[in-house]
């Protein structure tokens, strides 16, 4: 786990490459406070911040092969890397170190690009063959590490792991796109591979790109279309199934725990972090260190939750209990880690604050296990939309036209979200596509600019991955197409993004083991019935989990994690949110109608709408960070 | 054997579903085994005057029967009922006139009917007649890998065994120019755009290449865009080109003839046409024929037919990445030989080996 950068290409001198280089590496202390390293020729700098986890004292990058023909800087950890190793010829000296850097060197020297497929963990790399004078750089399947690039004209690629390190290349301009705005109102967070700003792109999980002579080559490597899922275990029974899938997690948690530091878990006290803090805690036969948040405000009792989870699996309990006063202190901080806007991750910033002062280094988290077995209220929506819908097309235009504008008159809500679908749904995947819309698309609209207007009205209304994602996923069943949307979509945009960022501001390694290739995979051949569940939220993973948990973690309805911020915006947060929507604040933005989001947040005030609170706070931390931006 | 190819329209216009069906008629001919094998065209939209300026490589003598309904639906749907009784095979040139098929079938239940599937006409759910149309289809040729997934995405229970995907080829008109100069570009980049420039057709991005002009013009001072096509939406596009402050580096052609075509296609440096919905994208084609370069959007059928090595391949609706990747190709242009090698894939005669395994099987 670390931070890597580089550039390759570009119209400069090889030594002010380093030094921009150099400047890229410092911006990223925090993701790797362990050591860094440059390494320079003649076309191209790669850079490096390292967390040492395996190996501590070998491992150094950026690594090259003993002939100098090869060089690695690598952002991730491969967990399988003692299996490849042993496929694996020793390099010419032999192995010199017990570090998987050492071995995806190997691996890639020996398949190429072919290796990327055969690597099991999280990962972002750039791999430079100074014969051929071509650089590969790849984005693990899920998006767990982030990559983020600008092209530039002369055809030179500078690239990063933070957005923040990309522009202390000064190389890039840093302008807020327009364009993303309304991605950004659309699913709080702008779809890869586009980003916040204008020319930096975000290379898409599952891909890698080729870099020589000024051209650069994209190229999907790992995809879930049923053609490539391998059917050679697949389960005739849930009988059969589920003590299959319980040794699947248990393989994955194992694979997960793989570290020469001390590994901890998040644990909320739900069925995803539970379960993986219990196999984590039976496999490594020493006492594990879990960690919670929790709120002295009346309902949000889930730290009561994971306590008795905690006692009943036997760790090392910590409990940080998190005010909104401390979140008012934090949020300049907060904020300069942002590297684009999001209105989550909170609460992982904290939880991995509060793990790093306890002196651990890498934890793991449940995150993934709600898009993977089926635990969203998407996996219920979605097919009854479906059925609806094949209704809806067969009663004549004029009748559904009118039906939707009496729906449209109705304000902001559910009534809104649904004439979304109504008016413009035709199959499964343009209502994936739209279930994960926050505003809807004329509350969106009124809340841009006109300028913005028009570019948000150019793109239509579906998240932009529609088309390609139809066609990845044909002859897919509808409960595995709502689990590839949520995993591709709001896993990897919002979650995941939010977890590397925040986990990275507190130099702390944030490993999912739910977000497994081989897992996914192994899913994937399975009869989707004994996956989700019908009638039983997570019903396969409950039962996977026997004996690991007490029943009522197993069977506890899914509440969601959620921080009070519905009341902390009427006390702590308040100042903040004052200073966010005031006019000269708004003035900053000029992609957003001030005066329709002024009255946004005077209507929350108004009328108390607690469940409003998610899109005034992610609206504030857009307009906080477009001030920030601006000052910087 | 006896074939029949169903067309919308072959002669009567000069847009992309019409010359590809010029290829396909092409290649029927081409491929009769002996003289007991005819190939008829029927069209929806021709008259039968069109047949008399019928390109030079193809005879009115050869096609029997040659009918064209002067767009009357009526008219149509008979003609082809009476022959289709005596034939073998039909190929449906649009999903449109596939239910028609699909009931001579009914009749004659040995008769096989391909269906040709272009792009946008087949990317949306299906009535009830094209579902049974499509599903009791011997083949469905799609233009492109990605045409082919948007079906099964809509229709999931089609085979996907029988959905082939066969490139679409040049107009066999379009002879190839012998020579391939290269040309410095220094200040004076020249793009062209060849586009129908209707509401209907607003997604093919030539608004964006109009935007993007003001950020070219900062590189490449002297750069001009010249559109050539014509339809509803034109003064729209060219007020839009006035407000963009690039007016004078931007030229619209209007309409013009194939010779006219072929100049502007010669004249130009790179051939930009960054659509959402391509299903293959003919035109990269012909610019690819002159040599020149090409820029297509990463959408829809067009990455089949445009790669980096040839030209690049921008998101659709970002102005910045159109800029970028003009000023980048106008400093590392291919060799126009590379991008006419690029292009052989594509030849006719590659087509019509392809067409003819797919028909034959």
């Amino acid at each position: 786990m670390c931070g890597i950068a580089g550039i390759v290409g570009t119209n400069q001198s090889p030594s002010s490459r380093a030094e921009a280089v150099n400047q890229m590496n410092a911006a990223m202390l925090h993701r790797g406070p362990d050591e860094q390293g440059v390494f320079s020729c003649n076309t191209v700098s790669l850079g490096n911040r390292r967390l040492a986890i395996f190996d501590p004292d070998n491992g150094h990058q950026p690594m090259s092969s003993a002939d100098g023909r090869y060089t690695l800087v690598f952002n991730g950890a491969i967990y399988n890397f003692e299996e490849l190793r042993a496929e694996l010829d020793p390099p010419g000296p032999g192995w010199q170190t017990q570090c998987d850097t050492e071995v995806l060197l190997a691996a890639l020297i020996h398949w190429g690009e072919s290796a990327l497929p055969k690597l099991r963990g999280m990962f972002a790399f750039a791999f430079w063959d100074n014969q051929t004078q071509e650089l590969l750089l790849a984005r693990d399947p899920f998006g767990i590490k982030p990559f983020y690039y600008h092209w530039g004209i002369d055809g030179g690629v500078t690239f990063a792991s933070e957005l923040e390190a990309l522009f202390a290349s000064n190389q890039i301009a840093r302008e807020i796109d327009p364009s993303s705005i309304n991605s950004y109102l659309a699913y709080f967070s702008v779809p890869a591979p586009k980003t916040i700003y204008r020319r930096v792109r975000c290379l898409q999980p599952g891909y890698c790109a080729k870099w020589k002579a000024g051209k650069l080559n994209l190229n999907q490597y790992w995809d879930l279309q049923p053609e490539n899922i391998v059917r050679n275990d697949v389960c005739a029974t849930y009988e059969e199934f589920v003590p299959k899938l319980r040794s699947q997690l248990e393989d994955s948690v194992r694979a997960h725990a793989v570290s020469d530091v001390r590994v901890g878990a998040f644990l909320s006290g739900g069925l995803d972090s539970s379960g993986i803090a219990a196999m984590l805690e039976r496999q490594s036969g020493q006492k594990l260190a879990t960690f919670t948040l929790g709120f002295g405000e009346a309902g949000f009792a889930e730290q009561d939750l994971a306590r008795d989870t905690a006692q009943f699996i036997g760790t090392d309990h910590h409990e940080f209990q998190l005010t909104g006063d401390e979140v008012a202190n934090r949020l300049p901080d907060i904020l300069a880690r942002m590297d684009q806007p999001t209105g989550d991750g909170i609460n992982t910033y904290f939880v991995s604050r509060f793990a790093a002062q306890a002196g651990v280094k890498v934890v793991l988290s449940g995150l993934g296990g709600d898009e993977i077995f089926g635990g969203y209220p998407s996996f219920r929506h979605v097919p009854k939309l479906m059925r609806y819908l094949k209704w809806w097309h067969r009663l004549p235009v004029s009748v559904r036209k009118m039906i939707i504008a009496r729906m449209r008159r109705q304000g902001e809500g559910r009534s809104q979200k649904l004439a979304d679908f109504l008016e413009h749904t035709r199959d499964l995947h343009e209502i994936a596509s739209l279930q994960r819309m926050v505003f809807a698309e004329p509350s969106r609209m009124a809340l841009l600019s006109k300028d913005a207007r028009g570019l948000a009205e150019r793109s239509g209304p579906f998240h932009p991955l529609t088309d390609d994602f139809g066609s990845e996923l044909q002859n897919t069943g509808v409960m595995r197409t709502v689990s590839a949307w949520e995993m591709r979509t709001y896993m990897t945009d919002v979650l995941l993004s939010d977890s590397d960022v925040f986990s990275m501001a507190n130099s702390i390694e944030l490993r999912t083991p739910f977000v497994d290739s081989p897992l996914v995979r192994w899913l994937w051949q399975q009869p989707e019935e004994f996956v989700y569940t019908p009638g039983r939220t997570k019903g396969a993973l409950a039962d996977a989990m026997t004996d690991y948990l007490p029943s009522a973690t197993r069977e506890r309805p899914k509440i969601g994690f959620t921080l009070p911020f519905a009341l902390w915006m009427r006390g702590p947060l308040r100042d903040f949110l004052e200073t966010a929507f005031s006019k000269s604040s708004l003035g900053n933005c000029p992609w957003l109608d001030a005066r329709a989001v002024r009255s946004l947040w005077d209507d929350y005030m108004q009328h108390n709408n607690a469940r409003n609170w998610s899109r005034v706070w992610s609206l504030a931390m857009l307009v906080s960070f477009a001030n920030r931006h601006r000052s910087s | 054997m006896k074939t029949l190819l169903f067309a919308p329209e072959v002669f009567r216009g000069d847009g992309g579903i019409a010359r590809i069906l010029r290829g396909y008629l092409h290649a029927l001919l081409e491929s009769k085994a002996d003289e007991n094998d005819t190939v008829g065209l029927i069209v929806l939209n021709d008259t039968q005057e069109c047949f008399q300026n019928m390109p030079s490589y193809l005879s009115g003598d050869t096609i029997t029967p040659l009918v064209g309904s002067n767009r009357s639906k009526l008219h149509f749907i008979f003609s082809a009922l009476r022959h289709a009784f005596t034939t073998d095979r039909i190929i449906c040139g649009h999903i449109h006139l596939a239910p028609i098929a699909r009931v001579i079938k009914w009749f004659r239940p040995r008769l096989s009917y391909y269906i040709v599937a272009h792009g946008i006409e087949v990317w949306r759910p299906y009535s009830a007649l094209e579902r049974r149309a499509l599903l009791n289809a011997t083949r469905i040729i799609c233009v492109s890998e990605f045409t082919r997934r948007q079906m099964l995405r809509f229709l999931p229970e089609l085979d996907p065994a029988r959905l082939i995907v066969i490139p679409n080829t040049l107009d066999p008109d379009f002879s190839l120019p012998p020579d391939l100069p290269t040309r410095n570009i220094d200040k004076d980049l020249r793009l062209l755009t060849v586009s129908r420039l209707s509401t209907a057709d607003n997604y093919k991005g030539v608004d964006t290449l109009i935007e993007a002009m003001s950020q070219i013009l900062k590189r490449h001072p002297n750069a001009t865009l010249q559109i050539v096509g014509s339809g509803d939406d034109s003064p729209r596009w060219q007020e839009l080109a006035t407000n963009s402050g690039s007016a004078e580096a931007i030229s619209f052609m209007g309409r013009l003839s194939d010779k006219e075509l072929r100049e502007v296609y010669s004249r130009c440096d790179i051939f930009a046409l960054p659509s959402l919905k391509e299903g293959f994208g003919l035109v990269y084609l012909e610019a690819m024929s002159f040599g020149k370069p090409c820029i297509a959007a990463r959408a829809g059928g067009a990455p089949e037919a445009v790669t980096e090595e040839v030209g690049a391949l921008i998101e659709y609706n970002n102005v910045d990445e159109i800029a970028d990747a003009c000023i980048r190709l106008a400093q590392h242009s291919p060799k126009p030989a590379l991008v006419r090698a690029y292009l052989e894939q594509f030849y006719f005669s590659h087509f019509k080996r392809r067409l003819s395994g797919a028909l034959t099987h």
